[in-house]
């Protein structure tokens, strides 16, 4: 293996009884990188994390962290990562200073080094006023806070992060992304599960889809986005909106599939100067007057659409499956490949 | 000298221990423990005990056993479902440190609280009924193999998955209770059929009753090497079955 692969995961696989949870999936995440592993819920984020980190044993298959098998050689792969999971585990009957002196002791750090890295911690975190608190009357955010301090403690080369933003509010949102790339910078390899597509385009440096156990794809978020040249679009609003505008502008030459979103129309083409010259037609004709017109590159949200067929809009509550691609509010002919 | 903290060992130990401390001051006081090992041995001595026209004096054997076969064997059943409940468990699936000593860490707990809780009756035993101890070297043996058996039975049926204290105490009850009525609490080994006498030999309860009696100056059926054998074979067991029924929780999470 080479130096230079932080996780290398090969065939892994997990059965829960016949149920296929994670399928024979192989990847690498580099030394540095923030990884990013994307999916619906159910798609089998959590089970891989969990086989990760040696919590649940794989059905099939193996996985280094930093050379070391999870399974054989448990203890040494342990001592390389930091696990923030998607409940914050904190035990919530301890101050938030116990809680890092326990996470210490379970890595048996000497006493003067777990005070020290727990004060240093606790500042970098904000909470080191608040530690002799007991952690259940903390807000979710600060639980959070804790949780990752906590996978902090042994100075770990690879922090897993199951989640990490999901359920916060703003405010704590943004200190803990800026928290993990400062981490990132300073060296950590960042392996991230996630479903916020924004968070994953904007921190990571490679993301893996994961659908039905599956690898769906793995590459930069930029090169995803042009991979799928399909899915540029071009939105447009009018000053008032016909009846039938969505099927009708589904219906315009080059417009593989007509989307409402708000009060704009967003039209997926190959060819967006095309669907520019044919909107114009629509609306001239028409009498409509155009108040918004707009050339959109694919999203990765719009990457996760494609492989997944699950909106992710919808997929912090219960995933909305699309139906051959087409989605409510939407209308438009089978797109070509 | 080698750095403490680069032996193997020593670190599986000061991890257990440090588990241990956790689940001692996290879980010693919450509302299942004190009512599943504390509350419920000297309910049911005193339900047995009061009416029959027993010395009480003579009873405090019984009673050692009592609490140290229910305070041992309840603080895993109420740990271990919380801690599934809350995830914390899995903080210990994820740390560097072997299986054995997370299961040591929370026998420990368990071993603690037993012999804490079992230390009062022999205390009164003392103090309010002038008892002695005949053989200070069995009540040590009974109350360090027996606390260990107990505790280690205890993190046995924590291992059944389940995210609440009801859904392990409830099939430890199951194996709890009727253990009282086979293992010479209510009556002497020496008095039962030759068929019960072979049964009450398989409960390890038999064996602390029998090491307690013992320690106080009374007899013992099977004899106190036998008692200190079955109590080992017995906690040794327990702790492998535990360990194996946790990596196959491991193999099904």
């Amino acid at each position: 293996m080479s130096s230079e692969i932080a996780i290398e995961v090969s065939n892994l696989t997990k059965y829960y009884d016949d149920l296929l949870a994670v399928d024979h999936i192989n990847f690498e995440v580099k030394k540095g990188e923030i990884f990013g592993f994307l999916g619906p819920n159910g798609a089998g984020k959590t089970t891989t994390i969990r086989m990760l980190t040696g919590i649940s044993i794989p059905t099939e298959g193996t996985a280094t962290i930093m050379g070391y098998d999870i399974q054989r050689r448990s203890v040494s792969a342990k001592e390389q990562m930091g696990i923030v999971p998607d409940v914050s585990n904190v035990y919530k009957d301890l101050s938030a200073w116990d809680n890092l002196v326990f996470t210490g002791k379970l890595y048996d750090m000497p006493k003067a080094f777990r005070e020290s890295r727990a004060e240093e911690l606790l500042r970098m975190f904000g909470l080191y006023e608040r530690r002799r608190e007991k952690v259940k009357g903390f807000s979710r955010g600060m639980k959070r806070r804790i949780c990752i301090a906590m996978a902090l403690m042994n100075r770990s080369r690879i922090l897993f992060l199951d989640e990490p933003t999901s359920g916060l509010d703003v405010q704590s949102v943004l200190i803990i992304r800026d928290l993990i790339r400062k981490l990132n910078q300073q060296g950590l390899t960042i392996f991230l599960t996630t479903h916020n597509i924004e968070e994953a385009s904007h921190m990571c440096d490679r993301v893996a889809i994961i659908n039905h156990g599956k690898i769906a794809t793995i590459d930069t978020p930029e090169k995803l986005k042009r991979t799928f040249e399909s899915l540029q679009s071009v939105e447009v609003a009018f000053e008032s909106t016909p009846q039938n505008a969505l099927k009708e502008l589904g219906e315009l030459p080059q417009v593989s599939e007509a989307v409402k979103e708000g009060d704009k129309f967003r039209l997926f083409t190959r060819s967006p100067s095309s669907v520019l010259a044919s909107t114009w037609n629509y609306a001239q004709s028409n009498n409509l007057k155009l108040i918004t017109v707009n050339t959109v590159g694919p999203s990765l949200e719009d990457v996760f659409v494609k492989l997944t067929g699950i909106r992710p809009a919808t997929a912090e509550g219960e995933p909305e499956r699309l139906d051959h691609g087409i989605a409510q509010g939407t209308t438009g002919r089978e797109e070509q490949q | 000298m080698k750095d403490m903290h680069s032996s193997h060992l020593g670190k599986e130990i000061r991890v257990a221990w440090a588990i241990a401390v956790k689940d001692m001051r996290t879980y010693y006081t919450q509302p299942p423990s004190i009512m599943f090992g504390i509350l419920f041995p000297f309910t049911l001595f005193l339900a047995f005990t009061i009416g029959r026209n027993l010395p009480l004096a003579e009873q405090i054997p019984i009673l050692i056993s009592q609490t140290l076969f229910f305070a041992s064997s309840s603080i895993g059943p109420v740990v271990i479902p919380l801690e599934r409940a809350d995830q914390t468990f899995d903080r210990f699936l994820t740390s560097p440190v072997s299986l054995l000593s997370i299961l040591m860490g929370k026998t420990l707990g368990g071993i603690t609280y037993g012999v804490l809780i079992s230390v009062i009756p022999v205390l009164v035993g003392i103090i309010v009924f002038g008892s002695q101890i005949a053989n200070l070297a069995a009540l040590i043996a009974c109350f360090a193999l027996s606390s260990l058996a107990f505790s280690a039975l205890g993190i046995l049926f924590a291992s059944i998955p389940g995210q609440t204290v009801g859904q392990v105490m409830m099939p430890l009850n199951f194996v709890r209770i009727p253990l009282l009525f086979i293992s010479g609490v209510f009556t002497p080994i020496g008095q039962l059929p030759a068929w019960m006498q072979a049964v009450s030999f398989l409960s390890p309860l038999t064996h602390t009753v029998e090491l307690a009696s013992y320690a106080s100056g009374g007899d013992t059926f099977f004899g106190p090497i036998l008692n200190i054998i079955v109590l080992g074979a017995y906690a040794a067991a327990f702790v492998f079955v535990s360990i194996r029924f946790n990596i196959m929780n491991q193999r099904k999470e």
